[in-house]
């Protein structure tokens, strides 16, 4: 009888110690895991934050629909190369990783910007990582196109301190501007320009990528955004 | 004490949004009103480390927020929700807590069950795989407050939480609120003065910067005796008559 009795009770109110709430976040937490793929663990290994790699894994400008259109542009630029003899990747790649770098974060940018900044992982370190991670993508995509064009080594490589200082440009507009797409247009813009300049003072349209009197003036350049990208993205001090 | 503020201004140009402001604060739930303007959002800025003040002096939960090392250990135990959340639209509830759990530098073994928790908290359970671009305004509300949560803050800060939210969604809320004041310093900026009873043992008033009225809901509503100062409940009542006196 006393059998039956505590049956019963188990029964009509279930075992004292099962909290069915506790259960279900369980259950939960299961259900709704991410499971990281292997690029984002090995740059959670890399970096040694799974917040910097969950970071950098979504960046807009490191999604697969980005790379493939980067590499299709390039491609296309390979091809001309060939048939014209122009080194036509020189002249693309950097305006094509600014409007990467534009798109890979900022400040400005990030709709979630405030809570961002009130994150132990800061807002800063993401951008480095992401502004990091898009030109060394683009960098080795380009030296890719650039060796399959057929073009010479020097122009090869010569493009690389142009697509800094270019880079650094559509950085900073876009975390002044707050829009990446000014930062696209200012960085697209800029190397327009320098370009058309090269051809106006030598006849030739690949002077901007060509001429070593240029690199200081582009180091210099890429400084200087980098300088104020650092003052844009302080933590504001006192009045402004 | 988990907040300790003394004489803590900030100025946008030549506007002083907070003016020379001093409160202490240990756990519990802690309501700071005030009419729009009044300095609250500038205040609460300041505590989630997002502004650093002009000058004045601040300490959370014992350390300073001027020092990076000392910032980033605030941080981490800090849930923040702004009075204007942005979004990732593609981003889904739970990736989007998940991806404020990381950024908090939350173990990641706890991260999984810390997210579900938090989400079933704000009861989105049944949108947890939702797009958030596809939720309405209050769930979106109650998104931000799961993030602001999912690392059981020691210190945390809500900047206007119950706006879009419907009713039965806020007396759910108050409860949240409640239970996490038991243990941490919960700070409730809001223009509701509804809210403040039904969830703050401590109430702020601020107005023009400054912190006018600084006790218990009761003690607020008190104010109002011997007045004829406007409003519908005892609380609005005790609100606008401190308010007027401010002012005059």
């Amino acid at each position: 009888m006393t059998g039956d009795r505590e049956h019963r009770v188990q029964i009509e109110h279930g075992p004292p110690d099962v909290d069915l709430g506790r259960v279900w976040i369980g259950v939960g937490a299961q259900v709704w895991r991410r499971h990281p793929r292997a690029p984002e663990r090995l740059a959670g290994w890399l970096l040694r934050s799974p917040g910097l790699a969950r970071a950098l894994v979504t960046t807009p400008s490191l999604l697969l629909g980005w790379v493939l259109a980067t590499t299709v542009v390039l491609l296309a630029g390979v091809l001309a190369t060939r048939e014209t003899g122009t080194p036509y990747v020189a002249l693309l790649a950097p305006a094509i990783a600014a409007a990467g770098i534009a798109y890979a974060y900022g400040p400005g940018v990030d709709p979630a910007w405030e809570l961002s900044g009130s994150m132990a992982v800061s807002d800063r370190m993401v951008l480095l990582v992401r502004a990091s991670a898009v030109f060394g993508l683009n960098a080795a995509l380009g030296l890719a196109a650039g060796g399959a064009s057929g073009a010479a080594t020097a122009v090869t490589f010569g493009w690389l301190i142009p697509m800094t200082a270019v880079c650094g440009l559509a950085l900073a507009v876009a975390t002044l501007a707050q829009s990446a797409n000014a930062g696209v247009a200012a960085g697209v813009a800029g190397w327009a320009i320098t370009v058309l300049c090269g051809q106006a003072t030598t006849g030739r349209f690949t002077a901007a990528v060509t001429d070593s009197v240029l690199v200081l003036p582009y180091l210099a350049f890429a400084g200087c955004c980098a300088a104020i990208v650092l003052y844009a993205t302080r933590i504001q001090r006192g009045t402004r | 004490m988990n907040v300790e503020i003394s004489d803590l201004t900030r100025k946008f140009g030549r506007t002083r949004a907070v003016a020379g402001v001093s409160m202490q604060t240990g756990a519990g739930v802690f309501g700071l009103l005030g009419p729009n303007g009044a300095g609250k959002t500038s205040l609460l800025r300041m505590m989630a480390t997002v502004i650093p003040p002009s000058s004045g002096r601040i300490r959370l939960l014992g350390r300073d927020p001027d020092d990076y090392r000392e910032r980033r250990q605030i941080r981490r135990r800090l849930g923040y929700l702004p009075q204007n959340l942005g979004y990732y639209p593609g981003f889904t509830v739970v990736e989007f807590v998940e991806y404020f759990a990381l950024l908090k530098e939350m173990p990641a073994a706890e991260v999984h069950r810390a997210v579900a928790t938090a989400v079933e908290r704000v009861g989105l359970g049944d949108q947890a795989r939702a797009k958030l671009r596809t939720l309405s305004g209050g769930m979106l509300r109650r998104v931000g407050i799961a993030q602001a949560i999912v690392n059981e803050p020691e210190l945390l800060l809500l900047d206007e939480p119950t706006a879009g939210l419907d009713p039965e969604q806020r007396v759910a809320l108050r409860a949240v609120l409640r239970e996490v004041g038991q243990r941490a310093t919960v700070i409730v900026s809001t223009h509701l003065v509804e809210d403040v009873g039904a969830a703050c043992g401590r109430v702020a008033l601020m107005d023009r910067g400054k912190i006018v009225f600084h006790g218990t809901p009761d003690e607020l509503t008190a104010r109002a005796t011997g007045t004829s100062a406007a409003g519908d409940a005892p609380l609005e009542r005790g609100y606008s008559a401190v308010l007027a006196e401010a002012r005059s």
